[in-house]
């Protein structure tokens, strides 16, 4: 019989959409309603790996989503961390500044209605402000790392799963239970 | 206790921690904030946690916003009463369609509030983010025990740890 495909090539194909999505100024705006790019990525990663099974090979397994999910949320992980740190150095902090812009308007608007006090409006921008000075330290970079490597193989490893749940053979093969 | 319900309970524990971070980030942060500023820095890569976005405890925000907060406690809420619908030693995938119709909903508020058709509130978030939550667990709970259990099996068959303490 075959051996299953390599699992590698594929986790760091979708670890690098994770971290390109996670990281383009803008784009990485889809990771704000739940980490919904990294959740693709882990389905893009299951869907990718379902694609390179040809026959003889084992069966698709749930084990095999779970550790394509981790692997490509670490690389997600780094490959973010990376492409961040680029950018920071070749362009600043466009991100902070992009967020920056788009709640401004919000807390504008809100201002203007009566919503929102200004003076909490002022204390919202200059957290906002801050945020954007501390965003180039390097404890911030660290820190965002420590982060990522917990939270992205976590919704990766879900994606990956939700993927297996979507593109699943037919017949799942059974497991021995304790 | 069986491997599949000892690993439900594990992952409740995990849910219920996750969502438990999400209330403690503004309840602590009078009494603890540097564990409330860590909570809020914690999710903050996850959500963009806008203020107006967000339900509110004790005057401050929670951890992520109104549509995220729905998703996870669904999600805890539908774990948590995952045994009275489905077993846990052979949990049976749902068909696939439920999934598309559970995530629809979401999608048209995101979709109606981004185009200005219909400005999304609290309460359309809240909505359609938990019964995506509560849909949710009826499909990774099933590959996660399946797969959890593969990799045992596989460590066993290696004669790794697993193997060491069934032995003794």
């Amino acid at each position: 019989m075959l051996e299953k495909p390599n699992k590698f090539r594929i986790a760091l194909i979708s670890g690098a959409v994770i971290g390109v999505v996670a990281a383009i100024p803008g784009l990485s705006l889809i990771n704000c309603c739940c980490c919904a790019g990294v959740w693709l990525g882990g389905v893009l990663a299951m869907y990718l790996y379902k694609q390179q099974f040809t026959e003889g090979m084992p069966p698709l397994e749930s084990s095999d989503a779970l550790m394509l999910g981790l692997m490509a949320g670490v690389i997600g992980a780094f490959v973010a961390t990376c492409i961040n740190v680029l950018i920071l150095v070749a362009f600043g902090p466009v991100e902070a500044e992009l967020v920056k812009s788009m709640i401004g308007k919000v807390l504008d608007r809100l201002s203007e209605q009566g919503s929102m006090p200004s003076d909490m409006v002022e204390t919202l921008k200059e957290q906002i402000e801050q945020s954007i000075k501390d965003a180039g330290r390097a404890s911030n970079i660290f820190g965002g790392l420590f982060i990522t490597l917990i939270v992205y193989p976590i919704f990766a490893i879900l994606g990956a799963l939700l993927g297996y749940a979507i593109f699943r053979p037919k017949t799942p093969p059974q497991t021995t239970q304790a | 206790m069986e491997f599949n319900k000892r690993t439900y309970l594990i992952l409740l524990l995990l849910v219920a921690l996750w969502c438990g971070g999400i209330v403690l980030a503004p309840s602590l942060s009078t009494t603890l904030p540097g564990v409330s500023s860590f909570l809020y820095s914690f999710y903050s890569p996850i959500c963009h946690q806008i203020d107006v976005r967000s339900f509110h405890l004790f005057g401050e925000k929670i951890g992520v916003c109104s549509r995220c907060s729905s998703i996870y406690f669904g999600f805890l809420l539908s774990l948590a009463l995952y045994p009275f619908f489905q077993k846990l030693q052979a949990p049976a995938f749902p068909q696939r369609h439920w999934i598309a119709l559970a995530v629809l909903p979401m999608l048209i508020d995101v979709f109606m509030n981004f185009t200005g058709i219909h400005e999304s509130t609290l309460l359309t978030r809240a909505i359609t983010g938990l019964l995506f939550g509560i849909i949710l667990p009826f499909y990774l709970i099933p590959p996660l025990l399946e797969g959890i259990a593969q990799l045992r099996d596989q460590h066993i068959a290696r004669g790794g740890f697993f193997y060491a303490r069934k032995t003794q």
